[in-house]
């Protein structure tokens, strides 16, 4: 039999998933001292992992070239959804939030508010929910740098601490979603291999209620 | 300036030789499946009036629709489903027809998907439709049907039955508004337990929200059926849970064995389906092959109820699987060649081989030299010299009958 494929997101969320593996009972070593290989053997052999951007997570599981994948919900909800979001397994947690300069009142008058984001779907999905028209614009790198330059009016994005808000004078305006790693599957393959993923669901989902 | 003159627009393709063989053939295999069932072929316009596809429930988004005006100004979108437009045909040119209608389509449908998704926007679609029928006989008709199409041009597949009433009984006995019932729906869809066991937190221990909070998880062989009959009990839930069991034992005996699954959390286009819904799915394609049920609700919205039950096959995917199989076009065998005042000769000797059957080609070189590298390279087992004589030049060992 073919071993399950699974996409783990690098960086952030990546030791979380490799200790919550090995909790459950999959030896990660070749997670830990990967080397140059990118599709790496985990547990008895059973399963495989590649890793990749947040991303492109989604796009292998959406296309069913991996059956499986441990992503943060910041990046299933900018993405779309076509596959199971089946656990939440717990870590990587953070949260959306509207975000605007300490003191102004950003749902004040009635001009059109200007909105930084890394996130432009999550960020037009809000406001769209608000009846609120606003105008998007993309920004790349470290968001809170718009609404200090002048850019704009309030940024969407991640907010885990709230250090780096307060650092730059800014403040949480309205809370939009809650974000934490999740487990995909694509849905063919939850049809064709139901044990197996039953079986490594199970395994899991025991470590996260612990 | 950027010029697009020699490339196609993102999302369409050529489909060229090999692969184009195989699509002919999964449409030859599909079109002699439905048509031995009685099903006649229909064809609907490439263009249709948006309105078609804008009734309430029919599941398409504004979005994803190709749209442009007629001359008169009247939005007008390019085919993006072949149900809707055969829904419009039976409720008026059929309407008096002799019932039920058994239609099939084989054509392509276009949809407008995001930009470097790696999808396709046209793709080739084949179906049939079953209207003016309700009941078991006309589901188990439709699912043998789509097992039998299957099982011609998609080895290997799994295929899964479930019911849309299911939801909505449970969810018509919940205190929701149906923005938390659409909420609900798309948990269950997703399978998201985590969001599902958020929405229904604050309903406890009501039986129905109970029976909800299992529906996803709720697919597989037998013991499916019979998890969800302890706690389904009788009532709308429990007489939808019997016809899924009857319509599930019947088809055991199709020959389908273990590749036969129910799913009870299928809730997809739940505004859509009203009753069995059914998918297939292949090893190495990550979505479904082949997606249908039963769609009772929708001729009323064209004014004339009748109930209805179809499918829908991907032929792009499924001649992606049977492209292994059938393996790419065979040289010619043989190459006529005319010296220089024989062409109509030629021209002759060609139209008596493919009389005869024989795949030849012509040769277009005005020397001997050329016409027998050309042959040499392509393969071509035998080379014919016409002139004031006719020779004959095997090159290589002919396979298969002469």
């Amino acid at each position: 039999m073919k071993p399950l494929r699974i996409a783990l997101t690098k960086g952030r969320l990546e030791k979380h998933t490799a200790s919550l593996l090995e909790q459950a009972g999959y030896g990660c070593g070749s997670l830990r001292d990967k080397g140059r290989r990118l599709i790496l053997p985990v547990g008895g052999g059973e399963i495989e992992a590649v890793l990749a951007k947040a991303a492109d997570v989604i796009t292998y599981v959406e296309h069913g070239v991996c059956d499986l994948g441990v992503v943060g919900k910041d990046t299933i909800a900018e993405m779309g959804h076509h596959f199971f979001e089946i656990l939440d397994l717990g870590f990587g947690r953070c949260a959306f939030a509207l975000a605007a300069p300490r003191g102004a009142d950003f749902y004040a008058g009635y001009g059109v508010k200007t909105i930084a984001t890394k996130y432009p779907s999550i960020a037009r999905r809000f406001f769209e929910s608000k009846h609120m028209d606003v105008r998007v614009i993309k920004i790349e790198g470290s968001v809170e740098l718009a609404p200090l330059l002048g850019l704009s009016d309030g940024i969407v994005d991640i907010v885990e601490t709230g250090a780096t808000l307060r650092e730059n004078g800014l403040e949480v305006v309205e809370r939009i979603m809650e974000v934490s790693a999740r487990l995909i599957v694509n849905p063919a393959s939850m049809k064709l291999r139901k044990a197996e993923i039953d079986q490594l669901t199970k395994r899991l989902s025991n470590v996260t209620a612990a | 300036m950027r010029t697009y003159s020699k490339i196609t627009p993102e999302g369409v393709r050529d489909i060229l030789f090999e692969e184009c063989r195989a699509h002919r053939e999964v449409q030859r295999r599909l079109t002699q499946a439905f048509s031995l069932r009685g099903y006649q072929e229909v064809i609907t316009p490439g263009l249709e009036y948006y309105d078609v596809f804008s009734i309430p429930g029919a599941a398409i988004p504004q979005r994803e629709m190709y749209k442009t005006t007629d001359n008169r100004g009247r939005l007008v979108v390019f085919r993006p489903d072949s149900t809707l437009p055969i829904a419009r045909m039976a409720t008026s040119r059929l309407q008096s027809h002799k019932k039920p209608l058994r239609l099939f389509y084989n054509q392509n449908v276009y949809r407008n998907r995001p930009d470097l998704s790696g999808r396709n926007d046209e793709s080739a679609q084949m179906g049939i439709e079953l209207i003016g029928a309700p009941g078991l006989r006309a589901d188990l008709e439709a699912i043998s049907v789509a097992a039998q199409a299957l099982s011609d041009c998609a080895p290997g597949f799994r295929m899964e039955v479930g019911h849309a009433g299911f939801f909505q009984a449970l969810a018509d006995k919940l205190p929701l508004s149906p923005d938390k019932k659409e909420e609900l729906r798309v948990a269950i869809e997703l399978k998201n337990y985590a969001a599902l066991e958020g929405l229904l937190e604050p309903l406890g221990h009501d039986p129905a929200a109970q029976a909800m909070r299992r529906l996803p998880r709720l697919f597989g062989g037998e013991e499916a059926l019979e998890e969800a009959r302890q706690w389904c009990g009788s009532g709308e839930a429990g007489e939808t849970l019997g016809y899924l069991r009857a319509l599930y034992g019947a088809l055991q005996n199709l020959g389908l064995g273990d590749r036969l699954m129910v799913d009870l959390g299928l809730v997809q286009r739940n505004d859509y389906y009203t009753g069995v819904v059914f998918s297939a799915y292949v090893p190495r394609h990550g979505s479904a092959v082949l997606m249908g049920g039963r769609y009772d609700a929708l001729c009323g919205k064209f004014g004339e109820p009748m109930p209805a039950v179809g499918f829908a096959v991907d032929v792009d995917a499924c001649a992606r699987l049977l492209g292994g199989y059938i393996g790419g076009r065979p040289a010619p065998r043989v190459l006529v060649y005319g010296e220089p005042g024989y062409e109509i000769q030629a021209e002759n000797s060609v139209s008596n081989l493919t009389r005869q059957g024989v795949p030849c080609e012509l040769s277009l070189w005005d020397g001997w030299e050329e016409s027998l590298a050309y042959a040499q390279e392509l393969g071509i087992s035998k080379l014919l010299r016409v002139g004031e004589t006719v020779t004959e030049l095997q090159l290589t060992e002919e396979e298969g009958n002469p």
